[in-house]
């Protein structure tokens, strides 16, 4: 069966030089993060046509976190279990709850920041509780002789149902999140991403409020395969609002936000993610209005 | 490719292709592991320079320099008798399809003990979903808990004496 199953190349550079050099040598190669996603393919291993890889684990600039005043910089390299060993007192909660709920330690251990973003097919929650927090990657471009750095908000990586929007020769160095502190922040998931995940469904919401008046109203709904959907118009009909908000509010949101969803959804979307989006949507909702009221 | 690792503290030499999952490398080296096809069934939990993972998630080239233990190698430490007596203590153990990966994930767990301050104490839910990982129903959440305080007593006492 292993007849012919070629071995492929590794390359394991030392510094972004030498990445940059790999991958204009080699242009095909598979950049390999944590390996999560492409090891759970089935077809993966042995399989004749699989890719020399370019491993980013060397490069030690790539697995750097640091921190200014304004913001918290982690590397693409940086794993979720790292990031939830150093920087737990300094996360912002929403990031918080979300790199706790996703996976299990064992997987956490392996996921990286990198990875979990630029994942072709399938969208985690972090890059729906990053859009929600405003966080920005560095995207290096790789021109061959010269490379090209700019930052883009995560909202940019992505179009409305999930798909990757970054080039071949572009890579994601650096995330980038405000400590900005949110008044309201809730993260809500449900389902398992790898192994159901037309049932799937993940929300971000942050939000500030100031003397009963909302602003700063930022939410992500993602499903994994189908949707990356920032409601805009809702954050407008959001900001501004008195709280606690009325029943009748709510349910106009709510009709907003149904309507985005089925306007945005690819084809694969499930009828219970629809329904799942819309709870906890509402269930978010009131937890806001609880919250401002128990804050009086 | 050639790799230079450690697997239960025997140096070994493998040359194997370099995407080649581990949980492969050590079933054909003769380890009691199964092939779950990437399932990730949590079956196949080894301890990769001393921090679980899942076997089938590692590629050959990323044990460059590694030292891999797996339940036999585990079974020689000393750590293995905490959670030993806490399997007789409590009454309950898994079941002999998931032994090795459960013991191994609360084993990870327990590893936690020794660097956790007291804010940072492992919770239930934490421990319950940890376990949950392998998806073997034999155990039901009041014996994982059960196990995991009774084996925790034990490593906290050898923290202690440790220091």
């Amino acid at each position: 069966m292993l007849e012919g199953v070629r071995s492929p190349a590794v390359h394991m550079p030392r510094t972004l030089n030498d990445l940059y050099y790999a991958s204009n040598r080699f242009p095909q190669a598979l950049f390999w993060a944590g390996g999560t996603y492409i090891m759970r393919h089935r077809n993966n291993y042995p399989q004749k046509e699989f890719p020399d890889v370019i491993s980013l684990g060397s490069i030690p600039e790539l697995k750097r976190i640091s921190r200014t005043e304004k913001f918290l910089e982690i590397g693409s390299m940086v794993s979720f279990a790292m990031l939830l060993r150093v920087g737990k007192q300094v996360l912002p909660p929403l990031l918080l709850k979300t790199l706790e709920n996703t996976a299990t330690m064992l997987i956490r251990n392996q996921i990286t920041f990198g990875g979990a973003l630029a994942t072709p097919d399938v969208r985690y929650a972090l890059a729906g509780t990053l859009a929600a927090l405003q966080g920005e990657v560095e995207l290096k471009t790789n021109l061959g002789p010269r490379t090209e750095t700019q930052w883009m908000g995560v909202e940019r990586l992505y179009d409305k149902q999930g798909a990757l929007l970054i080039k071949n020769n572009d890579l994601i160095t650096r995330i980038r999140v405000a400590f900005e502190r949110r008044t309201f922040s809730t993260f809500r998931s449900v389902g398992n991403v790898m192994a159901k995940p037309n049932e799937c469904v993940m929300l971000s919401i942050g939000c500030s409020y100031s003397q009963s008046v909302i602003n700063h109203f930022k939410m992500c709904i993602t499903f994994p395969t189908s949707l990356f959907l920032i409601p805009h118009e809702i954050e407008m009909m959001m900001n501004g609002t008195l709280l606690p908000m009325t029943t009748q509010h709510i349910q106009r949101i709510l009709k907003g936000v149904n309507d985005e969803i089925a306007s945005s959804a690819g084809d694969s979307a499930h009828a219970i993610q629809f329904e799942r989006a819309s709870r906890f949507v509402e269930a978010s909702l009131h937890e806001l209005n609880a919250q401002s009221l128990s804050s009086r | 490719m050639k790799i230079k690792c450690v697997i239960d503290n025997k140096n070994i030499l493998l040359d194997v292709n370099s995407n080649k999952p581990l949980n492969l490398i050590l079933k054909d080296g003769g380890q009691n592991i199964p092939n779950c096809d990437q399932k990730s069934c949590g079956n196949c939990v080894v301890l990769l320079n001393d921090e679980a993972i899942l076997a089938c998630l590692i590629p050959a080239f990323r044990l460059k320099g590694a030292k891999i233990l797996t339940f036999e190698g585990y079974q020689k430490s000393r750590f293995w008798h905490d959670l030993e007596r806490a399997y007789a203590d409590t009454g309950s153990q898994p079941c002999p399809h998931c032994f090795a990966s459960k013991t191994l994930i609360f084993e990870s767990l327990l590893q936690l003990i020794t660097r956790a301050t007291k804010e940072e104490e492992v919770d239930e839910q934490t421990i319950v979903k940890e376990i949950s990982l392998n998806a073997c129903p034999c155990l039901d959440a009041q014996e994982v808990i059960a196990i995991y305080n009774a084996a925790a007593v034990y490593r906290r006492r050898r923290r202690v004496r440790r220091s």
